[in-house]
């Protein structure tokens, strides 16, 4: 059972050296990091080693967390450059990470029995694949506008932009997935037909 | 086009100021293909606020607790000695080298030797062999070794922190 015990408490009974309170923090917080780093790596094993990476990196920094802005933000700003310096990494190996060809062909992580169940057909499931499809800056910001409760400014803090910056790129990212998810959806009506 | 979705989503997300809600409400009221459009991007947005969170693997807390402990287990000597005892040492070698120099003083006979004359030390060969042989010396090289070794090591620790960070 998580605590009910708030972030900043949490975060001072870490500090006083309650280990098992940063472990409470992974609990609550482990679902939408690891989705995060989802967005960028598009891969789970990967996303598991950012996601570990910035939980690990937050533990170091606790103490420089002044509480002038959300914990949330704080710890997404380092999902954030964590996942940045991972994608730089595996550029070295690899194409450009601004190439969106390279998610495109991101193929479905679930079994095929997964694949083959009604339900997964959904608009949900097919909205769930656009996004996947997206570039990780739009699917971020997607996430954290509609997933992770941040506001516009939060955001900006997270990503190191203007706020209205944020705003441009929200409403192009969104454009983006409806294309993504309109073309997913009239694939599959041609694919029935 | 763009411009008119781009004043919806505004609307939609509560960022667009008073006066362009009242000029969009009153759009929407009265103009058929903006309500439509507006209908639309609202069902879209409520759509992506239904969107899943990927579940990580069950063992991911635990997976992060290890590293943390692991980390903390591998903290310099140096943050986990109480600074007190630090301190200690330091008043004791401090309060021993200020009573040797005040003995020395002390016992000094001032009047010796001819104010114009400079007494160069003689260094004998033979005596500084007796000198670098003896245990002391050999302790003292000890020392000045893990010395050298515990600074080299917070030295790189500190490093590895600020590149990780």
């Amino acid at each position: 059972m998580q605590s009910k015990l708030s972030d900043i408490e949490l975060i001072e009974q870490t500090l006083s050296g309650n280990q098992s309170a940063y472990a409470d923090l992974v609990k609550r917080h482990q679902r939408f990091v690891f989705t995060l780093a989802m967005r960028f790596t598009k891969t789970r094993e990967d996303a598991e080693e950012v996601a570990q990476d910035s939980f690990v990196k937050a533990y170091r920094s606790l103490q420089n967390f002044e509480g002038q802005s959300k914990f949330t933000t704080w710890l997404y700003s380092i999902v954030y450059t964590t996942a940045m310096t991972f994608l730089r990494k595996r550029r070295l190996d690899t194409s450009s990470i601004d190439d969106e060809n390279n998610f495109i062909q991101v193929e479905n992580q679930n079994t095929g029995f997964e694949n083959n169940l009604a339900e997964n057909k959904s608009r949900s499931y097919y909205l769930n694949k656009a996004i996947e499809q997206l570039l990780p800056d739009d699917a971020t910001i997607i996430t954290l506008f509609y997933k992770g409760e941040q506001s516009l400014e939060e955001i900006a803090l997270t990503l190191g932009i203007e706020p209205n910056n944020v705003k441009v790129k929200l409403f192009r990212a969104r454009q983006r997935l409806k294309e993504k998810l309109e073309g997913s959806l009239k694939h599959e009506v041609n694919e029935l037909l | 086009m763009r411009n008119f979705e781009e004043q919806l989503w505004n609307y939609v997300d509560g960022t667009c100021t008073p006066q362009e809600r009242e000029v969009i409400e009153h759009l929407i009221a009265t103009d058929e293909a903006y309500r439509l459009k507006f209908e639309e991007i609202k069902a879209f947005n409520l759509e992506l606020q239904d969107i899943e969170l990927d579940a990580p693997p069950m063992a991911f807390t635990y997976n992060v607790m290890e590293q943390v402990r692991a980390e903390e287990a591998q903290k310099p000597l140096k943050s986990s000695i109480n600074t007190m005892v630090i301190k200690g040492i330091a008043a004791f070698f401090v309060l021993t080298i200020t009573t040797l120099v005040v003995i020395a003083l002390a016992n000094a006979n001032w009047s010796a030797g001819a104010a114009n004359q400079i007494n160069v030390p003689i260094i004998r060969t033979s005596e500084l062999k007796n000198l670098f042989s003896g245990n002391v010396l050999n302790g003292f090289l000890f020392f000045d070794l893990v010395l050298a070794l515990y600074f080299f090591d917070s030295y790189l620790r500190k490093r590895k922190i600020s590149e990780a960070v």
